[in-house]
């Protein structure tokens, strides 16, 4: 990230545009102009977010107000009011079918191919997630098999960093992450995993990838920044 | 709750623990209702972008890693993006001025809120160095959500006029506020 840095000074107007976005003066379609010039370029997202600095002073202005009681029941309902995907919207989504194709691939590479993909109603069920998440560079696939309680997770992009480590969780419902170890390979890394934990690792639930110290995660949670994570799907 | 707690509950709701988000929620909702009620000064409304605001932070949790900020800015920076989108969307720029006007004036003398400490205090200083009316139309945009149109009409000046004293203003603020 630090080989896009430069030095120069960029142009004057660009950080007084810059300053107007923060401030929120322009119209709906200026703003959401600046929005897409946010995301691609580095250079001018530093100048946005150097004036955030400079306003957040004002955000003690801002007075404290409680909401209704029953606001967050309406969040959660939102969030995660479906308690069983729909069938057609899942299928019928892009990122299903990407993870489906990518996850038959993975499969193949990694050898568990072959009867899922020329027979997918075996009664040995698989379980697939990938992980990823908006600008970070890993790209990962989890697979895991039931029957021999074996989970693969798989590199599809990203390196492992040489001065932390990476640790994969899983997050069953509302229970707190639980680790399942460190990923030891940027290619393919094996976990066992226990079978209280084996219990929660099915449809739905979560899996993580953090970015901890050397060695993991000094305590029984995650302590660093996510950089992928997937719903755990069976197929 | 301490900024590190905030912290580290946003790193969890990344890792979508929804006791993490339970807890976000307890300890930030007041605050950003404050903002939605400030920006768009109606109750529906507000409860409406609150909601909206708390899916995107489930969403966007992740991005939080990477934002080089203090968690409650980045959530206070999520609410007012919110709702001036809202805002920008609910009242098309000609049609605005008169209810623009109704809202009330910050206050002129914003140290008197003695709100403003330590880090914050800069911006107030600086802000203090500019001519009253310009410093009431930067605190009157980000606290308020005034648009250019908004605050030309309650400052009675053509809007190109507005346009440069704010341009004025903030390069005048950037100077104190690099100094």
């Amino acid at each position: 990230m630090s080989a896009t840095h430069t030095h120069s000074t960029p142009p004057e107007d660009d950080d007084f545009v810059a300053a107007e976005y923060v401030l929120g003066v322009l119209s709906l379609a200026e703003k959401h102009n600046i929005e897409r010039r946010i995301e691609q370029d580095v250079s001018f997202a530093r100048l946005v977010a150097r004036w955030q600095q400079q306003f957040d002073g004002m955000n003690a202005e801002f007075e404290p107000s409680i909401p209704p009681s029953d606001m967050k029941a309406h969040i959660d309902r939102r969030l995660f009011g479906t308690i069983n995907p729909q069938p057609a919207p899942f299928f019928s989504n892009l990122v299903f079918w990407r993870t489906f194709a990518f996850a038959s691939l993975i499969l193949a590479a990694i050898g568990f191919g072959r009867d899922f993909l020329t027979n997918p109603s075996v009664s040995d069920k698989q379980l697939v997630a990938s992980m990823e998440s908006d600008g970070s560079i890993y790209q990962t696939l989890a697979v895991y098999n039931k029957a021999s309680n074996q989970l693969k997770v798989s590199f599809v992009a990203g390196e492992l960093p040489a001065e932390h480590s990476l640790e994969l969780w899983l997050i069953a419902g509302k229970d707190a992450p639980a680790s399942l170890g460190l990923i030891k390979s940027a290619q393919v890394t094996e976990f066992s995993v226990d079978s209280a934990l084996a219990e929660k690792l099915k449809d739905g639930a979560t899996l993580a990838i953090s970015i901890e110290p050397v060695g993991g995660s000094p305590s029984k949670a995650p302590t660093g920044a996510v950089v992928a994570a997937g719903t755990v799907r069976e197929i | 709750m301490t900024p590190e707690g905030i912290s580290q509950l946003i790193s969890r709701v990344a890792l979508r623990d929804r006791n993490a988000f339970d807890a976000l929620y307890s300890s930030t909702s007041a605050k950003l209702f404050g903002v939605c009620l400030r920006i768009l000064n109606n109750r529906t409304e507000a409860e409406d972008a609150l909601q909206d605001i708390y899916v995107k932070i489930w969403n966007k949790a992740d991005r939080f890693a990477v934002a080089d900020t203090s968690p409650i800015s980045w959530l206070v920076a999520i609410a007012r993006n919110h709702c001036i989108d809202v805002l920008r969307a609910r009242k098309p720029a000609s049609t605005d001025i008169d209810q623009a006007s109704e809202i009330a004036e910050p206050s002129a003398n914003p140290e008197q809120s003695a709100i403003a400490t330590g880090e914050s205090r800069r911006i107030y200083d600086c802000l203090g160095q500019l001519d009253q009316a310009r410093a009431s139309a930067v605190r009157g945009a980000y606290l308020n959500g005034d648009s250019y149109e908004e605050l030309a009409a309650r400052h009675s000046v053509p809007l190109n006029t507005m346009r440069t004293w704010l341009r004025r203003s903030l390069l005048k603020l950037k100077e104190c506020l690099e100094a």
